[in-house]
């Protein structure tokens, strides 16, 4: 994932940087780093279908003396722990490329990564509990991976969109994400886009437990 | 994926048939087992379209020290497309050893060199099979017109999807581990897209990069196809190493799939 995270980081978004100006490179390098937390997040959905398709491990889990909301819950908190850790030197290479790899801010850098995975890891949950099928689950997870890329302002600001998909660019929790990092860079404050993001992360991460409620009953 | 079987009412038809037939025959059905799956089909449909029309057409209006971004950026991503969907041979075939379907294969009345060679064409066409809507969707778009460009950039374009499928088949045979294998080729279908001139041009790439992108095969094929449409020239360079690059990679695929084929799982 790193290597990944270096390629996007070092190549592309280096690339883009010259072609647009240097101050673009720094505007859109966390871009890098929460694609890599998304597909890191993406993971404990693919986990959750292998263990019920191909390793039959679902049962077994299931019998195990924890209460299934419990389960649920630790499922999603564990599915958070393994982004934040997958982006933890990408999350250091950002907070270098900002200015505040020894700054106290850093942790904030951490908590952006880890609510902004919290949605991802619920989402990937739900679609897990109804992909019946590996294709599926990897169709879902495409389309709502291109959706938090490129209807973000990852790449580029919101008003450049056209007005009609401007709403849908202002929910994307990529888009707090971006601004989070970005007040970052501009030593602002976090605490509107972390608290704006944590709507959608804890409403899917809701959906996530509930989903996979509903799919351990089955 | 790569849970097709070749229906064979008579082991003599397939033993009696020429070598065309059966590289064919073999090449029929890869291109069955992608279409298959459509999933597949439509999350990268989706993708190229999200790429071209938002992402492509939003950053062409930042991009000022190099105009005309857009149609660049068109043509690259088809070819782009190419390389990923090539790449795609090398996880059928990894799975067919792992699920023991090999097996299976290698006990059909078709001799090793006419498998190897359908198998590498079959993962070629369906990738050219894949991509020609995208590609029309960019000829009509850029109004490229000429047939002879047309006909040189799809020769180029399946000349880079050949080579691809042979460097994957090398991968897929070369490496035991299902999680190594899974890294190792998503990483070389990175680095082989990326550090190329498909997405951006070579002269704003940082200097780390800019001195592996041309002799990457992607590169090789974007600008031969480019100049092809652009009808100003044929890139004999880019096609000089497209050809070299398919048959090294072509010939080294064969080589270690044969290798792998004749040992079995423990050679």
């Amino acid at each position: 994932m790193f290597a990944n995270f270096c390629i996007d980081l070092f190549v592309t978004a280096a690339t883009f940087g010259n072609l647009i100006g240097t101050s673009y490179f720094l505007r859109i390098a966390p871009g890098s780093n929460l694609i890599t937390a998304m597909v890191a997040a993406f993971q404990s959905g693919r986990d959750i279908w292998r263990e019920k398709y191909i390793k039959d491990l679902a049962s077994y889990l299931l019998t195990l003396p924890i209460p299934r909301k419990v389960f649920a819950l630790s499922r999603i908190t564990g599915g958070v722990a393994r982004s934040v850790i997958a982006t933890f030197p990408g999350t250091l290479v950002i907070s270098y490329l900002y200015g505040i790899l020894f700054s106290p801010r850093l942790v904030e850098a951490f908590v952006i990564v880890a609510v902004f995975s919290l949605g991802i890891v619920g989402l990937s949950i739900a679609v897990s509990a109804f992909a019946s099928t590996i294709e599926v689950f990897a169709t879902v997870r495409s389309a709502i991976q291109l959706y938090l890329s490129f209807l973000s302002t990852v790449f580029y600001d919101v008003s450049l969109f056209p007005v009609i998909v401007q709403p849908i660019v202002q929910t994307n929790p990529m888009t707090w994400a971006m601004q989070a990092f970005r007040a970052l860079q501009s030593q602002g404050s976090t605490l509107y886009p972390i608290s704006v993001l944590v709507g959608p992360s804890l409403a899917f991460a809701l959906i996530g437990a509930v989903c996979y409620l509903w799919y351990t009953r089955l | 994926m790569s849970s097709s079987t070749i229906q064979v009412t008579d082991s003599s038809d397939l033993s009696g048939q020429s070598t065309s037939r059966l590289v064919l025959q073999m090449a029929r059905r890869d291109i069955a087992t992608l279409f298959r799956t459509p999933w597949i089909i439509i999350s990268r449909s989706l993708a190229f379209i999200i790429q071209l029309f938002v992402f492509a057409y939003l950053i062409s209006g930042l991009v000022v020290k190099f105009p005309g971004f857009f149609p660049y950026y068109a043509v690259g991503s088809v070819v782009s497309v190419v390389a990923s969907i090539s790449f795609i041979i090398g996880y059928d075939i990894f799975e067919e050893a792992e699920e023991g379907l090999l097996d299976y294969l290698l006990t059909l009345p078709i001799p090793r060199r006419e498998f190897i060679i359908g198998r590498a064409l079959g993962g070629a066409v369906r990738a050219m099979i894949y991509t020609i809507p995208m590609f029309a969707i960019v000829a009509v778009l850029e109004n490229f017109s000429n047939p002879l460009s047309i006909i040189a950039a799809i020769l180029d374009l399946f000349l880079l999807a050949f080579g691809v499928t042979g460097l994957s088949i090398t991968v897929a045979v070369s490496v035991r581990s299902a999680n190594r294998f899974d890294v190792v080729l998503a990483l070389l279908e990175l680095a082989v897209s990326r550090a190329s001139t498909a997405l951006y041009p070579l002269a704003f790439m940082p200097s780390y990069v800019a001195a592996l992108a041309p002799f990457s095969p992607v590169t090789f094929a974007a600008d031969s196809t480019r100049a092809a449409l652009s009808g100003s020239s044929l890139d004999i360079l880019g096609l000089a190493g497209l050809l070299a690059f398919v048959a090294i990679f072509l010939g080294l695929g064969a080589t270690f799939y044969f290798r792998r084929l004749e040992g079995g799982v423990y050679a």
